[in-house]
């Protein structure tokens, strides 16, 4: 593969533009029996809190049209193990890792975030303030302007690696909140997390997961997403890792042109292990068809006018 | 290793309320009883893989015991002979089969699946064991049970007595008076499971298996979806998927199942 489909964010090289969720690929065991993980532009890890965490109680998980809701909770075995044992494997694949980072208190993800920051085996940290499934902490970060400008300007004052920062499609206004990570030393942003959403089962009357809420991915959210990643490229000049419902190198080249620099694919991962190498073949046959030499130059194409209309 | 498949259905046998699909895979396909596949189910607007424990055929092929409980049970039902399936698999921990003890075997309703496959390989070990299959009123499996009983040897109960012994598949196991020092091998409804092993003194929990079912995303233990309590402290939930789907009885908390 040649430099068509290199880019780069944050000062991040990447050979490709295609991420793995976080959460969609637990920290990489399990699918690097299904592909290998150093062809992927780049790996975000789960979720990693301060102490080991249980998660929620089952169940967890109820498929709704072209999505799925979820409440894992962040379980997760904690930052020791995560150091110890995920970390220097996930590594060891030559493919830059960003760490989900996520607490409980302020002081939990500036404790988190400068560990992995100081631990010298990450390229970059994604700081979860839009988890739906936790009541503490999470979701109450990015819902709240003022939370997420203190919360991200601690990490950023603590953490030296360059610093994402996740945000939950229900705010109350995008642009704002992105000028407002952006000033708080966000070095860009993943968009989005899963949509606060729940279902109920009408023969029970009571609501199908045992979180009573939980996070909708899926297909169904992809157009959620894309405006998402619009609004946040008109607003700031920090770069976005579009996600939201990928579920093919279509809605990969779309979240791009939205002004995605980087995309991430995630809950496709759980029904095609193989789609995210998949989607880069797909980017790169749609860069040949259309003779660009450069992923780099579709980046926000859709706010520049598009491709020249051709007469017909 | 667990691969992604595209088998053909080369058979589909109606079994009253249950559709068993035979599949050939062009590369071949080994797996071990208790271990399942990840089913993509069409239809509108869904998009996760359904699992199905892996049962065996009584011609030997790759066979899915399908009931139509949900929309994408119902779709993969009504599929054809010499349409494709596509499928990941085997994955999940399947049951670890006792070589010295009698093996008592017990079924509720499409939980035969799995047993079926248990009960052939235990046979073709030569093995001592007892295969029960307890069935509630409404479920009808047609021609199924016959086939069994001829592959393995079969007791059946009915809760209405339409069909074998009168009463639970647990009834049946004390008519019989089946060996306390057997290992038990269990698959079916929650609840039976939970009464079978409320009924199992400290010993017994050790060697009894059960394989569970859950709603699952991944299929690779991955997303953490498919959490069942687990019985070990500092390790709340263990995953069907990867961890399971066949527990020993003593592995999980059943007080929080």
């Amino acid at each position: 593969m040649g430099t068509v489909l290199q880019t780069e964010v944050a000062g991040i090289g990447m050979k490709n533009p295609v991420l793995v969720c976080s959460g969609t690929w637990g920290n990489g065991r399990e699918y690097s029996e299904w592909l290998d993980p150093g062809e992927l532009g780049g790996i975000i890890t789960k979720s990693v809190t301060l102490k080991p965490c249980a998660g929620n109680r089952p169940p967890r998980l109820w498929e709704t049209p072209s999505g799925m809701l979820n409440s894992i909770g962040l379980e997760n075995r904690g930052l020791e193990a995560f150091l110890e044992e995920e970390l220097p494997w996930l590594a060891g694949f030559g493919v830059p890792v960003w760490v989900n980072v996520a607490g409980f208190s302020e002081e939990e993800y500036v404790q988190v975030a400068t560990e992995i920051s100081v631990s010298g085996l990450a390229a970059a940290l994604e700081l979860n303030i839009s988890c739906p499934n936790v009541r503490k902490g999470g979701l109450r970060f990015s819902e709240s302007l003022g939370d997420a400008v203190r919360l991200v300007a601690r990490v950023r004052e603590k953490a030296e690696l360059p610093l994402f920062v996740k945000l939950s499609p229900r705010t109350a206004d995008m642009k704002a909140m992105c000028v407002a990570m952006a000033g708080a030393g966000a070095d860009g942003l993943s968009l989005v997390n899963t949509v606060p959403a729940m279902a109920i089962d009408i023969e029970r009357a009571k609501p199908r997961l045992g979180n009573v809420t939980g996070g909708l991915s899926g297909p169904a959210i992809h157009p959620v997403a894309v405006l998402a990643v619009w609004e946040a490229y008109q607003s700031v000049d920090i770069p976005i890792i579009g996600m939201g419902g990928i579920w093919g190198w279509e809605d990969a080249v779309e979240m791009i042109m939205a002004g995605a620099g980087a995309v991430g694919v995630g809950t496709l991962n759980f029904v095609d292990p193989g789609a995210p190498l998949r989607i880069v073949e797909g980017i790169e046959r749609f860069l040949a068809r259309k003779g660009l030499a450069r992923v780099t130059e579709l980046v926000g194409l859709a706010h520049r006018g598009g491709f020249p209309d051709r007469a017909s | 290793m667990p691969a992604g498949y595209t088998a053909t259905i080369a058979e589909r046998n109606s079994f009253g309320c249950s559709v068993e699909l035979v599949l050939e895979t062009p590369r071949g396909f080994e797996a071990s009883p208790g271990q399942f596949v990840h089913v993509l189910c069409g239809g509108d607007g869904r998009i996760l893989r359904r699992p199905f424990s892996v049962s065996v055929s009584h011609n030997g092929g790759l066979a899915l015991l399908v009931r139509p409980v949900g929309e994408g049970s119902r779709w993969l039902c009504s599929r054809e002979v010499g349409e494709e399936l596509d499928f990941l698999g085997p994955l999940g921990r399947g049951f670890n089969i006792n070589e010295t003890r009698e093996n008592v075997l017990i079924a509720g309703g499409a939980g035969i699946a799995p047993l079926r496959f248990l009960a052939m390989e235990m046979r073709k070990r030569g093995l001592r064991t007892l295969l029960c299959w307890g069935m509630d009123g409404g479920e009808d499996f047609g021609r199924l049970p016959d086939i069994i009983a001829e592959e393995s040897g079969l007791y059946v109960s009915t809760r209405d007595g339409k069909r074998g012994f009168r009463g639970s598949v647990l009834e049946l196991l004390d008519a019989l008076e089946v060996d306390r020092n057997a290992a038990f091998y269990a698959c079916g409804p929650r609840e039976m499971l939970a009464d079978l092993v409320r009924g199992l003194g400290d010993g017994e929990l050790e060697r009894t298996q059960v394989s569970v079912e859950e709603r699952m995303a991944c299929g690779v233990g991955a997303c953490r979806g498919c959490a069942v309590p687990s019985a070990r402290p500092g390790a709340p939930y263990l995953t069907a998927c990867r961890e399971g789907p066949v527990f020993f009885a003593h592995e999980l908390d059943w007080e929080r199942m």
